[in-house]
């Protein structure tokens, strides 16, 4: 691979609007979500400061940014402080490979979602470090459910994201998102409803968003895995919970929704409003459900989606088989 | 197994119920009021059980249709109450301290001649704990020229503060 100096001015460039598009979806998606949390509750959710309430969110990340880094007795000092570092990093490294547009791929990589499923499997080790070295009983047994939430649920995720590359028979999301068309009959949503509806759940269940938000359960962990955080270690799990939830719902768009393809012009405004409406989608089960049991939460995982999500790779394996 | 499956098909049909409703509130106008932007209809207060206040007497409005019995001062489980008699039966003093009320209503339910009622004061603040005990026989003299006898239920008198457009919204149910 040659490295020239373009590929990394390229790089360096993606990485710093990388960081600028993770800070602002993390801005907006606060928004979004106390606003629809409000407007679901039939009250207006934040209006007082901007118009419409909307420097809430930029006051909110202000006051984190002041506040005073407070650590508790007889934390693990080193891992207490790499946490919140592996919390953020990889998911920064995670966006290079979507492509955004006809032109527009951060590092085009053969093996993109290879890429992005090895790293997503970090942030575990973030909630694993942040709860063991917290020196805290909340906090541990939050990074124990997240341990055993996040690698569940990953296996369904995989095997519906694996039945839409043996249908399309490669694992570069450019070569996927090309293989879709324009209008959304012609997008994978159509040839693979089940595989959507299980990467639909997984996703959920990926991200620790409610109902699945057992590993930080206020009602019962105080806060779980960051509940010695404050000020910025807190705001980089933030951060980076965002971020997470912004990049699966970039994978589902990209994987089921025909990415940045979409009627009369394609481009990266196509990509962002799917993935938003994926995001929006999260927020309204959100204030929607109730949590789930650990004990339920898992169930659903092994007894439904995993089979499901084989019956389904098989289906898919043997049409592909026949059809070609 | 079946039945097993069937039960998982109703229970994401149920899902869908919830989010249909949830979707539906998200859609319809917020109910929350912008206090002190919109103050709520007095019809609306009229259900708010606040700081009780003695009733107006059935001749003299003025006049407190009290008899000093004590009978709510020994009701009240918090002992906020005081009434000193004067020289016939009508107290000469009524003291009610409403940092210590539970607003249980025990008093409203004893008093044999009804002289007790709940108010519909949202708006009342004080800034010291010495402000909320309230004289209510001053309290009832200020009702009563307010509102002549003629005029029908009384509402909240404490006026909410002034703000400049102040508007009034919320149907009576
Ligand atoms: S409402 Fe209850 S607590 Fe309050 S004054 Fe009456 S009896 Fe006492
Ligand atoms: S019970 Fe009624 S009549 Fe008796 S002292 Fe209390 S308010 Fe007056």
């Amino acid at each position: 691979m040659d490295l020239s100096l373009a590929i990394f001015v390229q790089i360096i460039a993606a990485v710093l609007l990388i960081i600028a598009l993770m800070v602002g979806n993390a801005v907006v998606m606060v928004y979004m979500e106390r606003k629809v949390a409000g407007f679901i509750q039939r009250r207006p959710g934040p209006y007082e400061v901007g118009p419409w309430g909307t420097l809430q969110a930029v006051c909110d990340s202000m006051k984190l940014l002041a506040k005073q880094l407070y650590r508790p007795g007889n934390v693990d000092l080193i891992l207490y402080y790499l946490a919140p570092i592996t919390a953020f990093f990889p998911v920064l490294l995670l966006f290079l490979a979507i492509p955004f547009g006809p032109w527009l791929t951060p590092l085009p990589v053969n093996d993109g979602i290879v890429l992005i499923l090895a790293f997503a499997g970090l942030g575990v080790l973030s909630n694993l470090l942040a709860g063991w070295a917290s020196n805290n009983k909340y906090s541990l047994l939050g990074a124990a459910r997240a341990v055993s939430q996040t690698v569940a649920y990953e296996i369904p995720m995989i095997l519906a994201l694996l039945a839409v590359v043996l249908q399309s028979g490669s694992m570069d999301l450019k070569r996927i998102t090309d293989q879709q068309g324009q209008w959304p009959w012609e997008w994978n949503i159509v040839l693979q409803p089940l595989a959507f509806f299980i990467y639909l759940v997984s996703l959920v269940g990926e991200t620790n968003r409610a109902p699945f938000d057992l590993p930080e359960a206020e009602s019962e962990l105080t806060a779980g895995f960051h509940t010695e955080y404050s000020g910025m270690g807190f705001a980089l799990f933030f951060l980076s919970e965002y971020a997470n939830m912004l990049l699966v719902s970039f994978v589902a768009a990209v994987f089921f929704l025909g990415g940045y393809k979409g009627p009369f012009a394609d481009g990266f405004w196509w990509l962002f409003l799917k993935a938003y409406a994926v995001m929006f989608f999260m927020v309204w089960i959100r204030w929607t459900f109730p949590r789930v049991r650990f004990d339920q939460l898992l169930n659903i995982n092994w007894k439904w989606l995993l089979p499901l999500g084989l019956i389904n790779l098989w289906l898919t394996a043997i049409i592909v088989k026949i059809a070609l | 197994m079946l039945q097993a499956i069937w039960d998982n098909i109703k229970g994401l049909y149920s899902l869908l119920v919830g989010m249909s409703i949830t979707g539906r509130y998200l859609l319809s106008p917020v109910e929350t009021i912008h206090y002190p932007r919109q103050v709520v209809a007095d019809e609306i207060m009229a259900s708010f059980r606040g700081p009780i206040q003695l009733t107006k007497g059935k001749k003299d409005p003025a006049q407190t249709r009290c008899i000093s019995c004590q009978m709510c001062v020994k009701a009240c489980p918090g002992h906020c109450l005081s009434v000193t008699k004067g020289d016939t039966k009508a107290p000469a003093q009524w003291l009610y301290d409403f940092s210590y009320c539970c607003l249980c209503g025990a008093c409203v339910e004893t008093c044999p001649t009804g002289a007790l009622e709940f108010s519909h004061k949202v708006y009342l603040v004080t800034l010291t704990r010495e402000e909320l005990i309230l004289d209510l026989l001053a309290d009832l003299q200020k009702r009563a020229a307010i509102l002549p006898e003629s005029q029908p239920v009384p509402t909240a008198n404490l006026a909410p503060p002034t703000v400049p457009d102040v508007e009034s919204i919320g149907e009576p149910k």
